[in-house]
């Protein structure tokens, strides 16, 4: 009977992968890597699903580079690599899939020197469109080049991209991270956690935490290394002093810890409080960490992290009413600043915001509401 | 109903024949023969799978395949047209029987939609993808019988199913999921990271096909059989669009019967 099983085991096998078709031609359509001939970058290159940044060093002429791409094996992309172009405004270029049945356009941009405002009012959003139709706000301040009078835009980062997996048709407002009225000065940013339904606890993602920072979400991370999605940082050309803004924040009601055996992979904690968390981070770029992350952005023994400016644990417990905060950079025993470094902008900057501390790890109170505006961040 | 119950429920059906059978009174069975009836009762295997025909082109590789053991047990009764040995007649009766499968397939951008809660999700996945297959069904196949001689009988026909248990379930892993279509956001699961699903509530609960065998007497009451059985309609509702392509339930029936 054994014999006879495996027999008939192979023999649909057999059946089965004998009639596997020839390989379709590749569908997709990335730039899986961007080089600068010539030893240009500061960073390596942020290569997002359609937007490339290339931060390169202060001295570097941008008015004629040629970038050089890897692409979807078969993919061709137009106009070609090695195509000099002038990159004082963002570039465009089209990847064309391998089947030539899909394309996708690139806006790719080169920054350099100070990049970034000091002062964030979150006035400015584009809605972004999800898979299905829905859209989420991205948040952005453009900032213009004293010296340079070079214009760059800086997208906030947030989970909303992964939120919108999950969120089908919903508008920006049913997302964790979205612009809203009734701000200090105008309008805020608004941080609620979130319940991700069926799809997130399919993925152990049972909650999705209002987040907002400086840096780069990572969706392709987001799923199987989570806390490696959140890239946390952007060179940074000034020396903080002090952190400040304000916030209102009120926990949700019941605070909910990950469990993967849990229905709906939560479990209740009762009598636990959920917390905000804002916070601003100065730091070392070094090769093996270009970017903090969510494993790594508080580390007491992060040797990169030189100065952190936090808001007080009590002040993460919640404040009904506009909130002002005004929190020194505490820098830590033995930090320095290297002349050199600074000048080669080796040094980043990331602010953080969340409305639930345990955000990362997927644990918190649905419903926690955290409204933050007017952030500054006060050099010497 | 579990494979307890389809047990007992399958003894019933046998002592009653059996009952019947060793009855002394010149009863309703050696009736039947007169009439030109013929009863079997069988037992046997299920093993195939439940596949898209052709295999789509997604379809890159198939990893791993288990047949699962599928038990099944039932009764053919026979009507020859011609009392006098006439090489034709029609067969019918029932079985319950067990059809499943596990797979582990390789695919290439295979698109899915996911209805859950009334939102959509929709992608295309590259990666892996294990299938648990496992439905537990009450057969009526009606077949035309031909008696090549005295040993060899074939038969074909159509076949009737309702399907009281129903399972299909599973795991996406180490691959990515594009959103929407090949040029949206990339999501990749590594390692542990895996998405589940299951999909048992929207299989069919009645499907119908054709059945083809034949059937060797080895003695005078013991015969072996083989059937294929090819389900000719899709094994999900047609309301569930996530698998995108039709799959079909292909088995080969291998058994043996008691003639009485």
């Amino acid at each position: 009977m054994k014999a006879i099983n495996w027999l008939m085991t192979f023999a649909m096998v057999l059946a089965v992968t004998s009639c596997i078709k020839k390989e379709p031609l590749n569908a997709e359509c990335d730039i899986v890597a961007v080089a600068l001939p010539g030893d240009l970058l500061n960073r390596t290159p942020i290569i997002e699903n359609d937007r490339v940044t290339l931060i390169v060093k202060n001295h570097v002429n941008i008015t004629d580079l040629a970038p050089e791409f890897e692409l979807t094996p078969g993919a061709t992309i137009a106009p070609p690599s090695g195509t000099k172009r002038d990159f004082t405004e963002p570039q465009t270029y089209v990847v064309t899939s391998e089947d030539g049945e899909w394309t996708k356009a690139y806006t790719i941009s080169v920054q350099r020197n100070n990049a970034i405002n000091l002062k964030y009012g979150f006035e400015d959003v584009k809605v972004t469109k999800s898979a299905q139709g829905g859209g989420y706000d991205v948040f952005f301040d453009v900032n213009i080049n004293e010296t340079t009078h070079q214009r760059d835009t800086m997208f906030w980062a947030s989970g909303n991209s992964g939120f919108a997996m999950t969120n089908g048709k919903g508008a920006p407002d049913t997302y964790p991270t979205f612009q809203t009225d009734g701000g200090h000065i105008g309008k805020c940013a608004c941080l609620i956690t979130r319940t991700t339904g069926v799809w997130g606890a399919m993925v152990n993602k049972p909650i999705a935490a209002g987040n907002l920072f400086i840096g780069k979400f990572d969706l392709n991370n987001a799923i199987a290394k989570p806390l490696e999605a959140t890239k946390f940082g952007t060179p940074f050309f000034n020396v903080p002093r002090y952190f400040s803004g304000y916030f209102k924040y009120t926990p949700g009601e019941i605070y909910q810890q990950f469990n993967p055996d849990a229905p709906g992979k939560l479990e209740a904690i009762p009598g636990k409080k959920d917390e905000c968390n804002i916070y601003a981070v100065y730091f070392e770029s070094t090769a093996d960490m270009e970017y903090l992350n969510g494993a790594n952005v508080l580390s007491d023994d992060n040797p990169n992290i030189i100065a952190v400016a936090r808001i007080s644990e009590e002040m993460r417990k919640g404040a009904s009413d506009w909130t002002y905060f005004h929190v020194p950079f505490v820098f830590r025993e033995g930090a320095t600043i290297d002349a050199d470094k600074f000048e080669d902008g080796r040094y980043s900057i990331a602010v953080v915001m969340t409305s639930s501390i345990d955000g990362d790890y997927f644990s918190g109170a649905i419903g926690s509401i955290l409204f933050v505006d007017e952030l500054e961040i006060i050099c010497l | 109903m579990n494979i307890r119950n389809l047990i007992s429920a399958a003894i019933l059906t046998l002592s009653s024949l059996l009952a019947a059978a060793q009855s002394d009174r010149p009863g309703d069975i050696a009736k039947s023969i007169i009439l030109g009836l013929e009863y079997e009762i069988n037992a046997g295997i299920n093993i195939g799978g439940a596949s898209p025909l052709p295999l789509p082109a997604e379809i890159r590789e198939i990893n791993s395949y288990s047949p699962h053991l599928n038990l099944s047990i039932g009764t053919t009764v026979t009507k020859w047209f011609d009392e006098n040995g006439g090489n034709w007649g029609v067969a019918s009766g029932f079985r319950f029987e067990t059809k499943g499968m596990e797979t582990d397939a390789t695919v290439k951008n295979y698109g899915m939609t996911i209805i859950q809660d009334g939102k959509e999700m929709s992608g295309k996945w590259t990666g892996r993808v294990r299938t648990k297959y496992h439905t537990q069904q009450l057969t009526i196949p009606i077949t035309a019988v031909y008696r090549i001689n005295n040993r060899w009988k074939v038969n074909f026909g159509p076949y009737l199913a309702y399907a009281f248990s129903n399972e299909f379930d599973g795991h996406v892993y180490d691959g990515y999921l594009r959103e929407g279509d090949p040029t949206g956001n990339k999501v990749s699961f590594e390692g542990d990271a895996r998405a589940t699903y299951d999909f048992g509530d929207e299989l069919r609960k009645f499907q119908w096909g054709v059945q083809a065998g034949g059937t060797w007497r080895v003695f005078n009451r013991l015969s072996v059989n083989a059937n294929l059985t090819w389900g000719l309609n899709d094994i999900f509702n047609k309301s569930f669009k996530t698998v995108t392509f039709h799959m079909y339930p292909i088995y080969l029936n291998a058994g043996f019967s008691y003639v009485f």
